[in-house]
């Protein structure tokens, strides 16, 4: 840690976030808030004068609430910077005239009750996602006592008190009495591996091996100490895990395979009485324990919602980020020159953090050392002739890469090529057909439309899928091996926002009997927000739909992340019948109408020309 | 444009229902019989068609 | 538009059919498969391959663009997620511009998903490979654009594997902002006494 604050080349950002962010790979500008410290870091050397004379004292986060700190503080005696920082909703009144004592103390005039919020630009060519995980709250976990009985704690709390650096010094004490406990369980995956609802269903993957440590802590300190441990699988598969669970058991820690149904205190002794069947035996148990610790398990971030969507990363089922590839790419991000390090990605130990994190920083070095990149050839262009000035294109990009039409001067709106992420929806949007995607043209993909249909369209359900979300849920059906009927012919594009109605027109127009649209949730588009886009273009889509006397449920929609094979196979079957249900005769129906508006369409079109041309000649 | 009330109509298993719509902020739908995201916002009711 | 230019006379297109070892072939008959391709409009010639992805496979590749003197190539194997960017960078190694390519997914979307509908499962591969030659003939050669990278990295999180990330990187000789939302860098990690396997403290 104390490397990093001394590091010439590392510039360290505390108590700051991540505001904003633009461009793409090799060319981010980062917008980072430093929140107001009200004590001003540089300067500070941490001498204790200003929090000796605080007269607020509040529960200490980091000794999770068992001692105090002052509301002016050192978050812990080793923190980086070594800085006090002042929590002004702590402070008297944030009134320097209602208190202003540190002020008074400080020799080196480093506190400054008006200090504010800085908005500090940076540019950058890569991004590290390092935004780590949360622990679990077993509060809902009611039949242990957590919040009903003091001695039952959890093992974020049983890590201060077993800390020399802790609020006891490292003396072990239960709660109630601060006497050393003689019998002491654990409890083990609360939270998680759970199937009622509660917690999370996935294995924490480090509460095992925490127990583990737990015990054998104890053991060293209070030889003597009566342990168990009550679990499901004790899952000790790293290197040397093994060795310490089997130390532990060497030692007289009992591991009992059953998970407690109920913890009662006795309120005269304040003792536990667990119950648990011990699967092992199948008969039912009461064990009486002066303490319980409850190994909580491991959960993404709660607040890390709005640097997942700055950076445009998705999440996997469990709630973490999800990697671009579970084996072959398991640090990048699925968008370019973003990495993925430590618990953000799934719950890991410290070995495994560093090793990840280590494989981040090698995979943006050969970036970073290639000093240039190649982009994808899959950007907009405007077809400038067409364009009639409508400005449409420059409210639908979410990236703001285009610059708006002037229609007095007959600007055409210029697209910022470096800016554009190749979505599609201005293409899709555009009433003129002005824009162009490269390697996803309109030729491309009624080519692709076209082909399908050629053969039996009756039977077929056309879909369009997104590249990042639907088509990758495709892709985990596959890799999962869900079977699903064979109806499907699907189309990339990348992203729902491209398919452009005149796509799906034409598909009903050459006869298929029910055409699926589909894209990444809300949440996760990888375009900000152009699947906004595709629900807006859906909506008119149906209403027409219905004004032509066409079934309107003959278009879908469906969102599928990336995660989602058994959504994109559940989507298939469902849709099944609904392809079959479509008639010939409906068919035969819509082909005739969609071709008469076509012609209509063609008639109205050529007529404006004619104006037109007539216009300029006059 | 404000929020307003409108209908919804489910394509996949015709589940109909009332619901918000913010045309300056579009949101996910899901069907909240069957989870489909094949929810139609149905036309809203013209005032001629009131009377 | 200046693309148009570059559009060739006559096309000549090469279908490559991967069996992926029996993960393709296992389900779909891929000889029937490249029959069927042979058929289309312009396809010039049809490969079947045990692997298309592994050396021999892109080596088919290569010389069939040479010999055959192709203008389109379309594989019909895995999904364009993994291997596009191998067989982008396997046709430029042969002289055509990678956007001249296409790739059609028959494993992942196809033979995996309809394992006990052999002969629809290969009936389905025809159409996608119909569908990706068609696309083939509009294709356009593009040039990618060559950004510079900013030598700069930006770590966001101040735990373990944030602080792990940044020394590194600086280490490399790369200037490092380290972001952390806390008022010390530490995470996690910094509230736990010892850490297994090595029973040591943690700061
Ligand atoms: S394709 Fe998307 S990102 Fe590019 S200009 Fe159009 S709307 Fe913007
Ligand atoms: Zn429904």
């Amino acid at each position: 840690m104390m490397d990093v604050g001394r590091h010439p080349r590392i510039e360290l950002m505390t108590f700051s976030e991540v505001e904003s962010v633009t461009g793409y790979v090799g060319n981010f500008q980062v917008t980072v808030r430093k929140k107001a410290r009200y004590v001003d870091a540089s300067e500070c050397t941490a001498c204790a004068e200003c929090s000796k004379v605080c007269p607020v004292a509040v529960p200490d986060e980091y000794q999770q609430g068992f001692s105090s700190r002052k509301a002016i503080y050192l978050p812990f005696p080793q923190a980086v910077p070594s800085a006090y920082i002042l929590n002004m909703e702590n402070c008297l009144g944030n009134n320097p005239i209602a208190c202003g004592k540190c002020a008074e103390v400080c020799e080196k005039k480093c506190i400054n009750y008006d200090d504010q919020d800085e908005l500090v630009k940076i540019e950058v060519g890569v991004i590290i996602t390092a935004t780590g995980m949360q622990v679990y709250d077993p509060t809902e976990y009611d039949e242990y006592g957590y919040t009903r009985y003091e001695n039952v704690i959890t093992s974020m709390e049983f890590e201060r008190l077993i800390c020399a650096g802790g609020p006891t010094e490292g003396h072990f004490i239960r709660p109630s009495d601060r006497r050393a406990p003689q019998t002491i369980g654990f409890i083990q995956c609360v939270g998680s591996r759970s199937r009622d609802g509660r917690g999370n269903p996935y294995c924490s993957n480090i509460c095992c091996m925490n127990t583990v440590k737990d015990t054998l802590l104890l053991c060293d300190h209070y030889p003597g100490i009566e342990a168990k441990v009550f679990y499901m699988d004790i899952r000790a598969f790293g290197k040397g895990f093994e060795d310490l669970y089997m130390r532990s058991k060497e030692e007289g820690v009992r591991y009992i395979r059953g998970i407690p149904g109920e913890v009662i205190e006795n309120p005269d002794t304040r003792n536990l009485t667990l119950t648990v069947e011990n699967t092992t035996t199948g008969r039912l148990e009461k064990h009486e324990l002066e303490m319980i610790v409850l190994s909580q398990g491991v959960i993404p971030r709660q607040d890390g919602d709005s640097i997942r969507k700055l950076l445009t990363l998705s999440t996997t089922s469990d709630g973490f980020i999800m990697e671009s590839h579970p084996k072959l790419k398991p640090v990048d991000a699925p968008t370019r020159g973003i990495y993925l390090a430590g618990c953000v990605e799934s719950p890991k130990d410290v070995k495994d953090s560093v090793t990840q994190a280590s494989a981040a920083a090698a995979r943006a070095s050969i970036l970073l050392n290639a000093g240039k990149t190649k982009v994808e050839a899959i950007t907009s262009q405007i077809d400038t002739d067409k364009c009639n000035y409508c400005g449409i294109c420059a409210k639908v990009c979410p990236y703001n890469a285009i610059l708006a039409p002037d229609r007095k001067a007959e600007k055409a709106p210029i697209i910022i090529q470096a800016a554009c992420a190749g979505c599609g929806a201005c293409a899709a949007e555009c009433p003129q057909d002005a824009i162009t995607m490269r390697h996803f043209t309109d030729e491309q993909m009624m080519a692709q439309i076209e082909a399908i249909l050629e053969v039996e369209p009756h039977k077929h359900l056309l879909t369009f899928a997104c590249n990042w979300c639907s088509y990758a849920g495709g892709d985990d059906a596959g890799t999962a091996r869900l079977q699903y009927p064979t109806t499907c012919r699907l189309i990339r594009t990348m992203c729902s926002g491209r398919v452009d109605e005149k796509f799906v027109w034409h598909a009903f127009r050459l006869g298929a009997p029910i055409v699926l649209v589909s894209g990444c949730h809300f949440s996760d588009c990888h375009y900000i927000s152009a699947v906004r886009w595709t629900q807006k273009r859906m909506d008119r889509m149906w209403n027409k739909l219905d004004k032509l006397g066409i079934r309107p449920e003959r278009l879908r929609l469906e969102w599928i992340s990336a995660a989602e094979g058994q959504k994109f196979a559940k989507v298939m079957r469902e849709i099944e019948d609904a392809v079959k249900a479509v008639t010939t005769e409906e068919i035969e129906f819509t082909m005739k109408v969609l071709a008469e508006e076509e012609a209509k369409n063609k008639a109205k079109k050529e007529k404006r020309k004619a104006k037109a041309a007539a216009e300029v000649t006059a | 444009m404000a929020p307003r009330e409108t209908r919804f109509k489910c394509l996949h298993c015709g589940h109909e229902y009332t619901g918000t719509y913010d045309p300056d902020n579009v949101t996910e739908r899901t069907c909240p019989k069957c989870r489909s995201n094949s929810v139609r916002r149905l036309p809203d009711v013209k005032p001629t068609e009131k009377k | 538009m200046a693309n148009e230019l570059t559009k060739p006379e006559e096309l000549r297109i090469g279908v490559f059919v991967c069996e992926c070892g029996l993960n393709i072939a296992g389900t779909i008959d891929c000889a029937a498969v490249s029959e069927y391709a042979r058929t289309l409009d312009d396809v010039a010639v049809v490969v079947q391959n045990k692997y298309t992805c592994a050396d021999p496979g892109q080596n088919e590749i290569k010389k069939a663009i040479r010999e055959h003197n192709l203008n389109r190539v379309v594989v019909a194997s895995c999904t364009p997620k993994i291997h596009e960017p191998t067989f982008r960078e396997c046709v430029a190694d042969a002289g055509l511009n990678p956007y001249l390519f296409e790739m059609v997914n028959i494993r992942e979307q196809c033979s995996w998903v309809h394992q006990n509908e052999k002969e629809k499962a290969t009936e389905k591969a025809k159409d996608l490979i119909r569908s990706g030659v068609a696309r083939a003939r509009v294709l356009e050669a593009q040039t990618e654009a060559v950004v510079p990278i900013t030598k700069a990295a930006l770590v966001v999180g101040g735990g373990i594997a944030g602080i792990q990330a940044a020394l590194d990187l600086a280490d490399g000789g790369h200037q490092v902002y380290l972001v952390e939302k806390e008022p010390t860098i530490g995470g996690i990690m910094a509230a736990l006494d010892k850490t297994y396997p090595t029973m040591d403290c943690s700061i």
